[in-house]
């Protein structure tokens, strides 16, 4: 067969004649060649699912199937689900439920679960996990699919029975009554209900555009050449070859980027545009190619010789801090600074009362260690640059437009008007997609090319640019024999990358909030941040505190069971409650956690009696918000009432567009389907710091309702100067301009009123939240994330397998905005927090390499792994600092989902737990550890200060 | 992705002569799922690519012939999982085709796909091991049929000559011939690749007989002499038994599990798979 081959094939319904090579894959032709989009590209193993098409009528992976085993065959995509109709009933039921997040998985999710309707009308439970557990959410909206398909595979009911209502109309139905009041008089209320998704029927079409999916026109495709060592120096790199191979326009290694390497970071400016004489991490590159085509660009890549030596690798905590360790960073990097000949990056210390005077009944010390994790969003990072006339334009999903414009800027010396970012909507960020990564680099090939230049990581790839940091934690907590927590003594070692990213900040701020959401009388924390030569580890949800959580609520059950309190009761005796100081002088408690516990404690039946061979556990966790940071919005009221908003947040699935959207809706009385939100482009919408620390409901919320508020401003001023009354007999709220006891709504007002002022109304807001120059963090919290998850879970003790028969999670959410994606959020980062308490860690080999990379051996959780039920409840006090009461909410769900499963398994083996994953191996070796005739009951207290003990 | 060459033969002879002629430069693709994951990471790297799709002589039915069950080989682990037959008389083969990969995998991975791949933790084989199930072998000097046990010689390693292919697999079924139950163990319960998968087979006289994946390069067969499948056994004389009847399995330690932690769960699985099969025998005999 020639090179080249002609096939005819039926794509979407329409006969198509292509040619194809036969060594191309499907999906890239479906999506490079025919331009169909839906169909995405994550694993290329076909684990994840993202790519799922339909062949003669059977559900495939298109990333497995060669394009030319699909001649004469009939191909379906995401694009012709619907028909000709515009929404299945399956794709409406996902909306309605919930189900959507970033929306990157939900595609192939879509094809999987239509395809099980299809063969069977009425799945059950366990038919549908089975049916969708090949199609990976990292957003984790597992329990609303379950939902939607259920939905959808109900028969339609004769039109005088009662339709069955999907979860955002109960919600909604719930806040409707509650607002009955309002609703008699007709006006419109958003804010507490669980309106559809903003962006939900582009992502249920296929048609929302991620950064793959965006065309350029001369678009050039960027590979990067990486070696297997862990660390090695650099002995030459023979680019030669690569230079001639077909279609290649540009080869560089970081001879060709100046000397010095230019290098960036958010906080320290030390990872080099490509390595720098020395590989410092296993998967480092040391070049990038330029192609015309991405399987060019890959062929060439493999042409490039490098000639390594290979050096010892630092790769854990002992070898970071051995006396004879190899420096991970060069001491000439870090001037001035008195730890730049070791390998700590940066030591912190914090504390209050006296932990060595302090006199407890029991003393528990253990060292808890949390394994390195990677983010796995299921769209895999890309970055595309372009320049033009001294003009840099870069695409980047992701979730800070601003500073990356910020750290472009400098390094390229140019004004910050001509670096503009356009930020399409991440796939899934999880703190991963923030701060710059590729971005330089890609920049700089676009320069050299002056032709726009696309890089996209493969998933193997990715698990090379983001992870979370592993920590060894030594908690040593004191006791009073009622139970009383006396102090925590805390020796906490993040162990970062090569690069310090963001990692300093991560190891700071959950170090401070180390003891947690407690009255703790004494505390010491030591905590140290440590360079290794690993990926390096940056912004993962929870920053740095389900790592933290993970050591100190477990030592607190030690602690409980030695002391024969349950774990419910020994955290109702601890817990600060509303205004209770946590951290010595700093923000004190700021909602009812104890309200929580118990309605925790209530959902799993704490007190009721248990079927044999299980276990409960809970847990608790705290996590500061935003410490400080400027966000902007602009709105703009139209002359036919509707409105525009601006917001720098990204939406990677959180639901921010959505959230604002109703925030605008009700202030200005707009409805929802006349409010459309812009954001992701630095040339349009105005600064916001960064979408990160759940903050973005809080500050850009707050921002956004002041935006609104300078609107009212102006519509006040506005009905004094065109009615001719008195300022103060105009009362404008809720979307309403009342004049004296005449009503009407904003944009009847406007419409009726504004072509006198000509144009349209343009408000601003802003919130800021000031750095406070003497405070650890550089601020207090803006709020507390707070988090009970509790767990009924059983042991297969011959296997070590765990299965979880509830997991419960309550969040205080302050005010639930909309309730669905709060929940959304909370099951979400329940599930997360499941990878990493069960399965999912790096494995790295003795010289430092990772042998884990991609979806085959670094599993996260599918539909068939998640718990029998899960429960997300919260707690509404309206006591948060955003709109309506309300607090930031996308974290929680994961910040104790570790101690918490850890303490049911061990209620129901009797063995404890230090290390994660629990995974089957695991909890089977413990076991069988504590079998060996002679060793004493689990665990063991270190030390009892007074003589009698509690027994 | 390497250049290949890509042929679509619509004849057994056709496809036999190139494969003959292309040696070790060749590889046969029928549902790809393993083929093509190696091809996009570089692994292998073949000159050629044998498509079997199009041979009209290879079938994808699945049929009962006197004692056995006939699965032509470009049968999909779906509708192996699926078929009425296999399920009546074989439900541990459906079983462990059900637990290849996801839906969208077994729709287009096949039975002697699986086979011909060798990995060792492939979850069909250990059943056809213990089952007795044998390979039809077509090629340029005829036909010709061998165990699924001896076609498979080591990891990644079949004992087809040139130009042979697999044309389908025959599974000895009927009543009262055995009873089967597969098992395994994961490290996740979604879509994941087995620690160890094994299948007991029991047949009329009470022989049991045990095939385990993932614990050597081939798959690990060994028969009891049918005590473990006597009512009267004791569990200290049945793990007594084991261990000396599993001693010969050699797991490796890798990143899915330690050897120790394999070579304990052999005889966990085994109890647990022969409770099940013991159970089949009694409830209906044969496969049922």
């Amino acid at each position: 067969m020639p090179e080249w081959c002609s096939m005819d094939l039926t794509v979407n319904g329409e006969p198509r004649t292509i040619r194809v090579r036969p060594n191309e894959i499907l999906l890239d032709v479906l999506r490079d060649r025919l331009g169909l989009r839906g169909p995405k590209e994550c694993c290329a193993v076909g684990e994840c699912g993202a790519c799922t098409v339909k062949v003669d009528g059977k559900t495939v992976n298109s990333c497995l199937m060669l394009a030319v085993e699909a001649r004469e065959a009939n191909v379906v995509t995401i694009e012709a689900a619907a028909g000709s109709g515009s929404m299945t009933r399956l794709q409406e039921a996902f909306l309605e439920h919930g189900a959507v997040q970033c929306g990157f998985c939900i595609p192939g999710m879509l094809m999987s679960a239509q395809a099980l309707l299809d063969r069977d009308p009425d799945p059950d439970d366990d038919a549908i996990r089975e049916a969708l557990s090949g199609n990976l959410c990292r957003c984790a909206g597992y329990y609303r699919m379950f939902e939607a398909v259920r939905a959808a595979a109900r028969p339609v009911p004769p039109p005088d029975a009662p339709a069955p209502v999907p979860a955002a109309d109960r919600a909604a139905a719930a806040t409707d009554s509650r607002r009955g009041e309002d609703l008699r008089r007709n006006r419109r209320v958003a804010v507490g209900t669980s309106v559809k998704r903003f962006g939900g029927p582009e992502r249920v079409r296929g048609t929302q555009r991620f950064l793959a999916d965006i065309s350029l026109p001369g678009l050039l495709h960027v590979k990067l050449v990486k070696t297997d060592a862990a660390r090695a120096r650099i002995v030459s790199i023979d680019v030669e070859a690569a230079k001639g191979a077909p279609g290649v326009v540009d080869v560089i290694t970081a001879q060709d980027l100046g000397n010095p390497v230019p290098r960036f970071g958010p906080v320290f400016d030390d990872r080099p545009v490509l390595a720098d004489g020395e590989v410092k991490y296993h998967g480092e590159p040391v070049a990038a190619v330029v192609a015309e085509t991405k399987e060019q660009a890959a062929q060439a890549a493999e042409l490039v010789k490098v000639e390594l030596e290979r050096l010892p690798a630092v790769a854990s905590v002992a070898q970071a801090l051995a006396p004879d360790a190899p420096l991970v960073q060069d001491a000439s990097l870090r001037q001035g600074d008195p730890l730049a000949r070791t390998n700590v990056l940066k030591e912190r210390s914090y504390g209050w009362g006296d932990v060595d005077a302090a006199r407890a009944d029991l003393v528990v010390e253990n060292t808890y260690t949390f394994p390195m994790v990677t983010h796995f969003a299921i769209e895999p990072h890309g970055f595309m640059a372009k320049w033009e006339e001294g003009r840099l334009t870069l695409w980047s999903p992701v979730q800070h437009p601003f500073l990356l414009q910020k750290v472009m800027a400098k390094l390229f010396g140019l004004p910050l008007t001509e670096v503009r970012v356009i930020a399409p909507d991440p796939g899934g960020g999880f703190g991963g997609k923030q701060n710059p990564k590729f971005e330089p680099l890609v920049a700089m090939l676009a320069m050299r090319t002056g032709r726009p230049c696309r890089l996209v990581l493969t998933l193997d790839e990715t698990f090379q640019a983001v992870r979370r940091a592993a920590t060894e934690i030594r908690v040593r907590t004191g006791f009073s024999r009622e139970g009383d927590i006396l102090f925590q003594d805390i020796k906490s070692d993040f162990l970062l990358g090569a690069y310090a990213d963001i990692g300093e900040r991560v190891m700071t701020k959950a170090s401070y909030l180390g003891v947690g959401p407690y009255r703790v009388p004494n505390a010491r924390i030591r905590a140290r941040a440590l360079l290794s030569n690993t990926v390096p580890s940056c912004a993962f949800r929870g920053f740095g505190t389900p790592q933290m959580n993970w050591a100190v609520e477990s030592n607190i059950d030690a602690g409980a069971r030695r002391l024969g309190i349950d774990g419910f009761r020994i955290r109702l005796r601890n817990l600060a409650d509303k205004g209770d100081e946590i951290v010595r002088g700093d923000v004190p408690a700021d909602g009812h956690w104890p309200q929580s516990l118990k309605l925790a404690a209530d959902a799993i039946g704490w007190n009721e009696p248990l079927a044999p061979g299980r276990g409960r556990g809970i847990a608790v966790g705290i996590k500061s918000g935003a410490t400080t940071g400027l966000s902007n919005s602009t709105v703009r009221l139209l002359a036919d009432g509707s409105a525009i908003l601006y917001a720098g947040t990204s939406d990677m699935g959180q639901g921010a567009r959505t959230i604002f959207a109703q925030l605008v809706s009700d202030a200005l009385g707009v409805p929802l389907s006349r409010v459309s939100v812009v954001m992701g482009d630095t040339s349009v919408v105005p600064f916001d710091l960064q979408t990160s620390a759940s903050r973005s409901t809080v500050f850009m919320g707050t921002a956004i309702s002041r935006a609104c508020a300078d609107i009212h401003a102006q519509l006040r001023e506005m009905a004094v100067e065109i009615k001719g009354v008195d300022p103060d007999q105009v009362r404008i709220h809720d979307g309403i301009v009342a004049i004296g006891p005449d009503e009407v709504s904003i944009p009847e007002f406007v419409k009726a009123n504004l072509r006198q002022w000509n144009g349209e109304l343009v408000g601003n807001g802003r919130m800021r939240k000031p750095h406070m120059e003497d405070h650890p963090l550089g601020g207090s919290a803006a709020f507390y994330e707070f988090n009970c998850t509790a767990f009924e879970a059983e042991v297969d003790e011959k296997t070590g397998e765990i299965t979880i028969h509830k997991h419960i999670l309550v969040g205080d959410v302050g005010k639930a905005l909309n309730p669905v994606q709060v929940e959304a959020q909370d099951e979400g980062a329940a599930i997360m927090g499941l990878g990493h308490t069960l399965m999912e860690h790096m494995v790295l080999d003795q010289e430092g390499r990772i042998r884990n990379l991609g979806a085959i051996d670094y599993r996260i959780p599918t539909s068939r792994d998640l718990p029998g039920t899960m429960q997300a409840l919260m707690v509404e006090n309206g006591d948060g600092p955003g709109p309506y009461g309300s607090k930031g909410v996308s974290e929680g769900g994961l910040l104790c989902t570790a101690p918490a499963l850890a303490a049911a398994v061990t209620a129901a083996t009797g063995v404890e737990f230090q290390s994660l994953p629990l995974t089957p191996e695991r909890v089977w070796l413990k076991l069988n550890e504590t079998e060996i005739p002679g060793s004493g009951p689990v665990g063991r207290p270190v030390g009892m200060d007074r003589k009698q003990g509690p027994t | 992705m390497n250049a290949f060459e890509y042929f679509q033969p619509t004849g057994l002879a056709a496809a036999s002569e190139l494969l003959r002629d292309c040696g070790s430069e060749a590889r046969i693709l029928a549902g790809g799922t393993d083929l093509t994951v190696a091809l996009r990471e570089g692994r292998l790297r073949p000159r050629v690519i044998v498509d079997l799709k199009r041979i009209a002589d290879l079938s994808s039915a699945i049929e009962v012939h006197a004692e056995r069950v006939v699965i032509g080989a470009r049968a999909t682990m779906s509708e192996v999982a699926a078929h009425e037959d296999i399920l009546r008389l074989c439900p541990a083969l459906a079983e462990a085709a059900g637990a290849v990969g996801s839906v969208q995998v077994r729709n287009r991975a096949t039975l002697c796909g699986n086979v011909c791949n060798a990995s060792p933790a492939a979850d069909t084989v250990p059943v056809l091991a213990a089952c007795g199930a044998v390979v039809e072998i077509k090629g340029p000097s005829g036909c010709r049929t061998m165990p699924v046990v001896d076609v498979i010689q080591g990891n990644r390693r079949i004992a087809l000559d040139p130009g042979e292919l697999v044309a389908a697999i025959h599974l000895p079924a009927g009543p009262g011939l055995h009873a089967a139950a597969f098992g395994r163990i994961t490290r996740r319960r979604g879509v994941d690749l087995a620690v160890v998968n094994v299948c007991c087979s029991i047949d009329g006289s009470g022989i049991a007989t045990f095939a385990f994946g993932a614990v050597a390069p081939r798959p690990f067969v060994v028969r009891d002499g049918g005590e473990l499948a006597a009512r009267d056994i004791g569990s200290s004389e049945m793990e007594a038994l084991m261990d000396v009847l599993f001693s010969g399995a050699t797991p490796i330690s890798d990143v899915r599990a330690s050897a120790a932690y394999r070579r304990a769960m052999v005889k966990v699985l085994a109890g647990r798979v022969l409770a099940r099969a013991v159970r089949r025998l009694a409830t209906g005999g044969g496969h049922a």
